[in-house]
């Protein structure tokens, strides 16, 4: 008898799991196209399924263990001092710091040090139409988050006109902002805040 | 008092503590254990419920109280349990005396019930036990939206990512989510069912998707795009999925809320720093609403369409504010630092908002506040409507 307990809990459990999956998958696939009026962009993974499940209520899979966000890090796999200071560790691969932008406090000008960033990508993107990158910008915390979106993209903006006014073509320029969603650097220092405050050059 | 409150939070995803009472300490109210052997602690979460309102006091059972409560919830019924309670003045009046069939996953529900009935019986507003939230949490490399009960039990996934997501907002009727998500790393905005996952894209342009905010009647939804060169409100007629503009300029303009009347409350940098602003359900000329200091972004619109909170700085320290449109006065609420994401609870008397650790409520009058303990971390909360 208590063997048969075990099994029916077992297969309940699977049946539970494996309803769950499918149900994710079926929306992400059917639910998100996108409507008529919008411009779908070419050249940077766009397939919303991948990255996202939704779940009929109640009915998310391990429901306590998928967001148990107490021991790891937080948004972006901060992981604190393991990684040397101006090194990105935002998920989607760390960007060199040659590729990176840094701006003072509520401000979206370019300093001197960011100038020569760009310059040297402008010349590797000039030397090459067939290149296209993706300029993602990016605040501390303090403030508004959506607000914040507004001001990452004012800054991956800055970086757009500078670019453009070294020769670079705007087509192959896309712009995008994360706001304070996607931090370098954990922790409410002025030394973190200022890492954070930054433009990617991605390509 | 914190004898009830350990057995019903003992397995608490997200508890709450009262940090700061009214002066009277509340209404004291006896509550006796309820009998019949019910596998919840009714009289426990009735006492959790009523003492994180701040305005009633739960004492054990044969305390002198103004109030008691007694009950029982036993097996029977055409559901499972027969739940049934008293709620007796000082001199034994009856003032409630009800009954409830329900299923043994019910019980936890019913008792929150009980807690609303209480507690609108003793105050005259109507309570917030039986309502719920949503919030964000993220933790190695994932994203969550999350839907609990307001008492921070029971919560539930209902949206996982790789990339970030952010701003959810509830539609009228509770039953559906706009938010804004990453997927793909650029941003859209989404309609998700709670109930059945179902997911719609609203808007992907290039550019920011941002802010989602619905309409009173839940027909139109406003939001940010930067199509155009930088960020501009629209409002989008859900049905025919037609779009209409409703500002410009080169300035930022972000963070759309509809007052009752239709007309819209917004961030803008129009004038060289953040300000909030309002223009009609058309668009048109816009006027300024904010004044005090040089940053005020984020508002939110409380039910009654009265006040609107909002994301305040001074001192280089981010509070939660309000201003009183009948009045004009603007108070903070908060003792600040990174507050922001300020969320009204339906009966407008709380404000849910994230301190950049936490979750944590403030009442109207700044003299209640809730710290909200979760096990992960939580931000961008918002309170469900009155509704399912």
């Amino acid at each position: 008898m208590q063997h048969f307990t075990r099994h029916l809990i077992a297969a309940a459990a699977f049946a539970l799991v494996a309803g769950c999956a499918s149900t994710g998958e079926t929306t992400g696939e059917q639910q998100t196209t996108a409507p008529q009026d919008s411009v779908t962009e070419q050249g940077i993974t766009a397939q919303p399924g991948q990255d996202a499940y939704s779940y009929p209520y109640g009915q998310a899979p391990i429901q306590q263990d998928t967001y148990d966000t107490s021991g790891g890090a937080v948004a972006g796999g901060q992981t604190g001092g393991e990684q040397p200071p101006g090194q990105a560790t935002t998920g989607g691969g760390a960007v060199a710091a040659d590729r990176i932008v840094y701006f003072g406090f509520d401000s979206s000008e370019i300093p001197s040090e960011g100038q020569a960033v760009i310059s040297a990508n402008a010349r590797t993107l000039t030397g090459n139409a067939r290149i296209i990158t993706q300029l993602e910008g990016h605040t501390d915390e303090r403030g508004s988050r959506e607000y914040n979106i507004a001001l990452g993209e004012r800054r991956a903006n800055s970086v757009r006109q500078a670019m453009i006014a070294t020769g670079v073509s705007p087509q192959q320029i896309r712009v995008v902002s994360f706001g304070e969603e996607r931090p370098a650097a954990a922790g409410q220092s002025e030394q973190s805040y200022a890492l954070n405050r930054r433009v990617e050059i991605v390509y | 008092m914190l004898f009830f409150g350990v057995g019903s939070f003992a397995h608490a995803e997200l508890t709450i503590d009262v940090t700061k009472d009214i002066e009277s300490g509340g209404i004291p109210i006896a509550i006796a254990s309820f009998g019949g052997g019910a596998p919840e602690n009714i009289a426990g979460i009735i006492a959790s419920d009523l003492q994180r309102t701040g305005k009633i006091a739960p004492q054990p059972a044969g305390s002198r109280a103004d109030y008691a409560v007694t009950g029982q919830a036993q097996p029977g019924g055409a559901r499972g349990y027969i739940v049934q309670f008293q709620l007796a003045g000082a001199q034994g009046a009856p003032l409630l005396n009800l009954s409830f069939d329900v299923a043994p996953n019910q019980l936890r529900p019913v008792a929150h019930k009980i807690s609303d009935l209480i507690y609108e019986k003793l105050t005259g507003e109507k309570g917030l036990a039986g309502t719920r939230i949503a919030y964000i949490a993220s933790g190695g490399g994932s994203w969550y939206l999350v839907v609990a009960d307001a008492d921070g039990q029971n919560p539930r996934v209902i949206l996982r990512s790789s990339q970030p997501l952010m701003s959810p907002a509830w539609s009228p009727d509770g039953g559906k989510l706009a938010y804004v998500s990453f997927e793909g790393r650029r941003p859209q905005i989404i309609v998700q069912d709670v109930y059945s996952g179902a997911r719609r894209v609203v808007s992907a342009a290039p550019g920011i998707n941002g802010a989602p905010s619905w309409s009173p009647n839940g027909q139109r939804l406003a939001f940010t795009l930067s199509k155009d060169g930088n960020p501009e409100i629209y409002a989008l007629d859900l049905a025919t999925q037609s779009p209409a503009r409703l500002t410009s300029g080169s300035s930022i303009d972000t963070e759309p809320v509809w007052l009752p009347d239709g007309s819209i409350v917004f961030t803008s940098d129009r004038g060289g720093s953040p300000q909030l602003y309002r223009i009609g359900p058309g668009g048109g000329a816009a006027q300024r609403l904010t004044f005090e200091g040089d940053y005020n972004a984020r508002p939110t619109v409380s039910p009654d369409g009265r006040y609107i909170a909002m994301v305040h700085r001074r001192g280089g320290r981010f509070h939660i504010a309000v201003l009183d449109l009948q009045t004009r006065q603007f108070r903070v609420l908060t003792s600040g630092g990174l507050d922001e994401s300020p969320s009204f609870a339906p009966n407008g008397k709380m404000i849910i908002y994230s301190n950049g650790q936490r979750l944590t409520a403030v009442s109207l009058d700044g003299r209640i506040k809730q710290d909200f303990v979760l096990r992960g971390n939580g931000r961008d909360p918002v309170w469900a409507p009155y509704g399912r």
